[in-house]
């Protein structure tokens, strides 16, 4: 049995570990720290556009930066680290060894999270996400931005690693009676998420540096006053954080694929073709960059391969999708709270998608680039798909970490509330955008509209808050005082397939 | 499964061929005769007519899949994998 806390150690002991299960303990509870902390930004965010004019942030600046270090903390510190916890603790067991390939360098990439984050939170850059050129070339304010890209390089760093670590476990020391075919579609998912990374990281990696020496005035790669061009980092940073969308949303819809079988009572209805649309995802991954640049004056023909390109990803995903419906038909389906959060990601999931197939359209892209349309787009992937797998997987988790059962009747409060809360904010923000509201704004003019639709999204910002402030008190509370799970069969599925894979694994 | 893969090729081909072929049409002189404006307006409704009804399916689908399939329907029958290793 692998239970992290029903046998109190020091923490130290876990602090300092290198088996997977501690480093997967411990990838959890940073990323969803950080969730906390990155949401409050978002809240106080929502809070300052619920009406027109300035309400509780001062100024635009610091605006800017409240939106900055949200966006880099949901994804990079999040989002990314919360898979990897996942894959550390169930990678190792699917494969039946005894731990990751590489320990140490397991700790070592998790231990270059903490100093990443420091970095992003007390540098507190201003630059969006995707730190814009020449803005950030030239004038954004130091340290902070240089803080920013220091980080990101070791948050690089760190992706690399785990990913050469998820490779090579799947691959070199998976066991020799279990042919990569039977390996489950969780691990799967990790292996297509982690040759994506290898592909993708080196050429952020090398924009970063490039960035880096233009703000130290020794280089113009992005400055146009010396020849540089700006565009150029468009196209470096898309190359590697188009497919990271991927990174992010394979392991999402990997979890996907442990809860549904389970609480459906029923196998997973294709192996094969949840491996197939996994592969395929990871090769279109590359072939969809630009279509966040169709209005950077590419030319028809350009414009027109990318938005083939971004089409080709739909066959994959709608292939998960068939598959996830077709693994429910037929079964006797209890919707306790994983799977709650599983169906509803499935439904946002393919809400996402419907939405991305619309915006792949370049003359819809044109009326839509840089709206809020965008951003309620890709919060409805991010929040809506992935994190809602990730939260789901969580409490999957939670008895094979604990030894104990969550409050199931909270639980299933939190799934409600978040998921009329997501609806609220990103569906309205989509509308917001048709309406023209322009996105990365600290004030907006008081049309009526931009007004109504600003507060529906700011209140759905408000249920999602108090609903993930019910889920850390579950948690906590749960963690230590909660029922005693029964390791069978903690949701009374009525049978022994809880952990199968550990019952075949004899390490563990 | 193999039908499967090659049906999905095909579906795929189908679509993605006569998109193909706008772009080999259209030149960038002067006086070509493909109207870009007009062909990919045309290829953005054609893309929103499938993906209201592919959307529409699939929602529907997914929630009388939820109502029918849940364990408290009347109707809801034990799986034959149920208690066993599967």
């Amino acid at each position: 049995m692998v239970l992290e806390l029903q046998k109190p150690r020091p923490i130290w002991q876990i602090m300092f570990s290198t088996h997977h299960t501690d480093v997967g303990l411990l990838y959890t509870i940073t990323s969803i720290a950080f969730f906390f902390m990155g949401g409050a930004l978002a809240l106080g965010i929502r809070a300052e556009l619920f009406l027109p004019g300035t309400q509780i942030i001062s100024d635009s600046m610091t605006f800017n930066r409240m939106f900055t270090v949200h966006g880099t903390a949901m994804i990079f510190l999040f989002l990314l680290p919360f898979a990897s916890g996942v894959g550390n603790y169930f990678v190792p067991i699917m494969v039946r060894y005894k731990d990751m390939a590489y320990p140490k360098l397991n700790a070592v990439a998790f231990w270059m999270i903490p100093p990443a984050g420091a970095l992003i939170w007390l540098g507190f850059a201003d630059f969006t996400w995707y730190a814009t050129p020449p803005y950030s070339a030239i004038r954004a304010p130091g340290p902070a931005a240089d803080m920013w890209i220091f980080a990101q390089k070791i948050l690089g760093v760190s992706s690399v690693l785990g990913a050469i670590n998820f490779i090579v476990t799947i691959l070199k020391c998976k066991h020799p009676d279990l042919p990569l075919s039977k390996v489950p579609l969780l691990a799967w998912s990790f292996l297509s998420a982690s040759l994506i990374i290898i592909v993708a990281v080196p050429t952020f990696a090398a924009a970063l540096v490039m960035l880096l020496t233009d703000r130290l005035g020794v280089s113009g790669f992005f400055d146009p006053a010396k020849g540089g061009d700006p565009i150029a980092y468009q196209h470096l940073f898309w190359f590697t954080f188009h497919p990271e969308v991927y990174v992010l949303v394979i392991p999402a819809i990997g979890m996907m694929y442990e809860i549904i079988p389970r609480f459906s009572r029923k196998p997973i209805f294709s192996q094969s073709s949840g491996i197939f649309a996994f592969v395929m995802l990871s090769i279109v991954s590359f072939s969809s960059w630009a279509h966040h640049m169709y209005a950077t004056g590419m030319s028809f023909t350009e414009k027109t391969v990318f938005m083939i390109g971004t089409l080709a990803a739909v066959p994959a995903s709608g292939m998960h999708v068939f598959n996830f419906i077709a693994t429910m038909w037929g079964g006797r389906i209890k919707f306790a709270t994983p799977m709650m959060w599983a169906v509803g990601g499935i439904a946002l999931f393919f809400s996402a998608g419907a939405g991305g197939v619309a915006n792949a359209a370049m003359p819809f892209d044109f009326i839509t680039h840089d709206s809020y349309w965008v951003v309620g787009h890709f919060h409805l992937f991010v929040m809506g798909t992935i994190a809602f797998g990730s939260i789901g997987f969580l409490y999957y988790m939670f008895p094979y970490i604990t030894g104990r059962m969550y409050n199931e009747t909270w639980g299933k409060i939190h799934f409600i509330m978040s998921f009329a809360g997501t609806v609220m904010v990103f569906f309205t923000q989509h509308v917001l955008g048709l309406y023209g509201m322009p996105r990365r704004v600290y004030d907006y003019q008081p049309y009526p509209e931009y007004i109504v639709m600003n507060q529906i999204a700011s209140v759905g910002a408000m249920i999602i808050g108090v609903s993930m402030v019910i889920w850390l008190i579950n948690m906590i509370y749960s963690a230590g005082k909660g029922k005693e799970a029964n390791m069978d069969d903690p949701w009374g599925l009525g049978g022994k397939y809880y952990f199968p894979y550990q019952a075949k694994n004899p390490h563990h | 499964m193999d039908k499967t893969i090659a049906l999905m090729l095909v579906l795929t081909i189908l679509v993605v061929l006569p998109t193909v072929q706008l772009v080999f049409a259209a030149g960038t002189d002067a006086h070509e005769y493909v109207n870009r404006k007009i062909e990919i307006w045309n290829l953005f409704f054609k893309m929103m007519t499938i993906a209201f009804t592919v959307g529409a399916v699939v929602s529907g689908t997914l929630i009388w899949l939820v109502w029918r399939f849940r364990e408290s329907n009347p109707n809801a029958k034990p799986t034959k994998y149920e208690g066993t290793d599967w």
